[in-house]
């Protein structure tokens, strides 16, 4: 199979949300001697960009994206370490903690955002819903997340993330992480506000401005 | 019958099974499919649809994924399942007529009818939004004068006495107090006393909803929402303030809000999802009335046009075939103080009397910031009378629900959110500032001769 049916392949099982499949071709791709960064970056990559635009013109909807971002992470297990053994630094733009903070049970937005990080080549720990602030923390230092991002639908559960920030101030530990903020009530002013890093309007904002706050923050 | 002690039984006893795969395998899946084989499309120049097959349609499919569905409780990882029959009976024991409020100031809240010729009962605040405790009750108040309101929903406080409230802490329960006696104080000032509230929006959890059961807060002719968590699942919190309000005997709404985009797809997914969500609603919390949100995933907006398709045929659905009252809400992405808030507010609200709802509104800036006021919801009033004395049908609605949505879908990204309350009103005559007024106005005029109502 030529490389550019290859690559096409990998996109298309990506598209799909066919994750046994676009292992599969991973493999496949290894096999024929395909540069494992051409596969990640023109296949999988191409792919998700796809499954990302289409989600923002709603022609797809959240499961799909969820399908598609496993069959992304199934392939990415075959070729990453590839790519690594070839002497490349990571292809994961970064690691991002992320949840709904405590006291809120909403979460399909939190999952929209996690999906979407996802497809644009996070790693996401997703801690769920009504995380506690100083779990979120400690998660955050156990995997040496470079963003710990928090979510909520409810004005009440907005102090929460204020404490979330106070903590990691009174740890002493402020600076090792990129804060992001969004949800129904939360407003970009409030975001400075509290010192928040990060504010997303949606979730193809709070993807643009992680890449933006990693870039400025922590270049790589 | 089934009570609610059956579906605390269903809550232990129902099959187990994991979160995701009730997400993907049931919700996601089913919806899916439903929507193909019953060929359900969206049309976005057909906002209020004409097609009564196609609401029948919904109907069944709805129905389907209520019975093979169910409702799954997070508390325990198990699904309340329903038999046929015992939906059935919900729909026929649903009131399809309520006295809410007391004394002079009562009314009748009824089932609408499709193209119904009688005026709407006027739902009026900012549901939904956080408001500071020092301009509650001259907002409130503000929507209280208004003679063609008939009940209130406002906002909740997320401040109380210079302290932010958090959720499931002690002082839920002073924030819950406090917006009671605050909305109660509003009625007294207003001379109308005895004004329905549908309230108690500063209890996110049980604790706020356990604590108002009492005269001195809500009175049993007031009434809570308590949401169906998305997509069809409810917890114990729900349930507890359920059982609460049964037994106090004050009104329980079920507030049902999928979204487009998430786990039921897109449009007609979310429609099945609704007719389910109803249905289900009814059977688990024994809800006297209902009040309908889509959610679109990025405006949030029910002025949304895949929205207001949705407030459009899922209310033509259950007025043909399960008449349930329903409250349609009207959320509209711009703030009070623009002009493009009356816009949104007028195809929204058009599209809800038409359909089968009474319109509830106007959450002004989808509640997230606290710029709105009694002069907007007072425009959604005469809309929706005018709508009624004008005989619009379903037809010649959707031509103007189209027309006005042309004027702001585009602008939907980066709304306009006008003014706080305080830069829109006199806060102590509780009054419109000139300038406000001089907007509703201009764009009162603009609407009319756009449309062709006599507003």
């Amino acid at each position: 199979m030529s490389g550019t049916k290859l690559l096409d392949e990998l996109a298309n099982f990506v598209i799909n949300g066919e994750p046994e499949k676009a292992a599969e071709a991973a493999k496949k791709a290894l096999k024929s001697g395909l540069d494992p960064f051409k596969a990640i970056n023109e296949g999988l990559m191409k792919g998700m960009a796809k499954v990302g635009d289409d989600f923002s013109k709603l022609k797809i909807y959240l499961p799909e994206v969820m399908m598609a971002a496993e069959a992304m992470n199934a392939a990415l297990a075959i070729l990453e370490p590839a790519a690594l053994k070839k002497g490349g630094k990571s292809v994961k733009k970064g690691k991002v903690v992320i949840g709904t903070i405590y006291g809120d049970i909403h979460d399909i937005g939190k999952n929209i955002v996690a999906m979407l990080l996802k497809a644009n080549g996070f790693e996401v720990y997703d801690l769920g819903r009504e995380v506690p602030v100083d779990a979120m923390i400690k998660k955050s230092e156990e995997v040496g997340a470079d963003v710990i991002a928090a979510s909520t639908l409810l004005s009440t559960s907005m102090p929460y993330m204020e404490d979330l920030i106070a903590l990691l101030k009174e740890k002493g530990i402020r600076k090792k992480f990129i804060v992001m903020v969004g949800g129904g009530p939360v407003t970009r002013e409030w975001a400075k506000e509290i010192g928040a890093d990060g504010y997303g309007d949606d979730g193809d904002e709070a993807v643009k401005v992680a890449k933006e706050l990693l870039q400025k923050v922590k270049p790589r | 019958m089934n009570s609610i002690w059956e579906v605390i039984d269903k809550t232990e006893t129902g099959p187990y099974m994991e979160e995701r795969d009730f997400d993907l395998k049931v919700v996601a899946k089913r919806c899916r499919e439903l929507v193909k084989e019953y060929e359900i499309k969206f049309d976005p120049n057909e906002i209020i649809t004409t097609d009564d097959t196609l609401a029948d349609d919904l109907f069944e499919a709805g129905m389907r994924l209520a019975l093979e569905a169910g409702i799954f409780c997070r508390s325990t990882k198990r699904i309340i399942k329903f038999e046929e029959s015992e939906v059935h009976e919900a729909i026929v024991s649903a009131p399809n007529k309520l006295h809410i409020g007391t004394r002079k100031d009562a009314r009748i809240l009824y089932a609408r009818e499709i193209e119904d010729k009688r005026a709407a009962i006027i739902c009026g605040g900012q549901a939904g939004a956080p408001i500071p405790e020092e301009w509650y009750l001259p907002m409130s108040l503000s929507y209280m004068k208004e003679p063609l309101i008939d009940m209130i929903n406002n906002g909740g406080l997320a401040v109380v006495e210079g302290r932010k409230v958090r959720t499931n802490t002690p002082l839920e329960i002073q924030a819950t107090r406090r917006e009671l006696s605050m909305l109660r104080e509003a009625a007294a000032r207003a001379g109308r006393p005895g004004i329905h509230l549908l309230a108690a929006e500063s209890s996110v959890s049980a604790l706020g909803d356990l604590a108002i059961a009492s005269d001195r807060y809500m009175r049993t002719s007031d009434a809570h929402l308590v949401a169906l968590l998305n997509e069809l699942k409810t917890d114990y919190d729900r349930i507890s303030k359920i059982v609460n309000f049964t037994e106090y005997g004050a009104l329980n709404v079920t507030l049902v809000d999928p979204i487009i985009g998430g786990y039921a797809g897109g449009p007609e997914g979310v429609a099945v999802c609704f007719i389910a969500s109803f249905l289900l609603g009814r059977a688990m919390y024994r809800s006297d009335y209902h009040v309908i949100h889509p959610i679109h995933f990025r405006y949030m907006s029910t002025s949304a046009v895949e929205c207001m398709w949705n407030l459009n045929i899922v209310g033509q659905s259950m007025a043909r075939n399960a008449p349930f009252i329903l409250m349609g809400d009207v959320w509209t992405s711009a703030g009070a103080g623009t002009e493009m808030i009356f816009y949104e507010t007028a195809a929204n609200t058009i599209t809800n009397v038409v359909t089968g709802s009474h319109p509830l509104g106007v959450s002004a800036t989808n509640g997230k910031y606290p710029h709105a006021s009694g002069l907007e919801t007072r425009f959604m009033a005469e809309v929706a009378l005018e709508t009624v004395c004008s005989g619009l049908n379903r037809k010649n609605a959707n031509e103007i629900v189209v027309k006005l949505a042309k004027e702001y879908k585009d602008r939907m990204d980066k709304p306009d959110i006008g003014k706080p309350f305080p830069e829109l009103y006199d806060v102590s005559k509780v009054i419109p500032k000139p300038e406000w007024n001089a907007i509703y106005l201009k764009m009162k005029k603009k609407i009319a001769d756009m449309t062709g109502l006599d507003l």
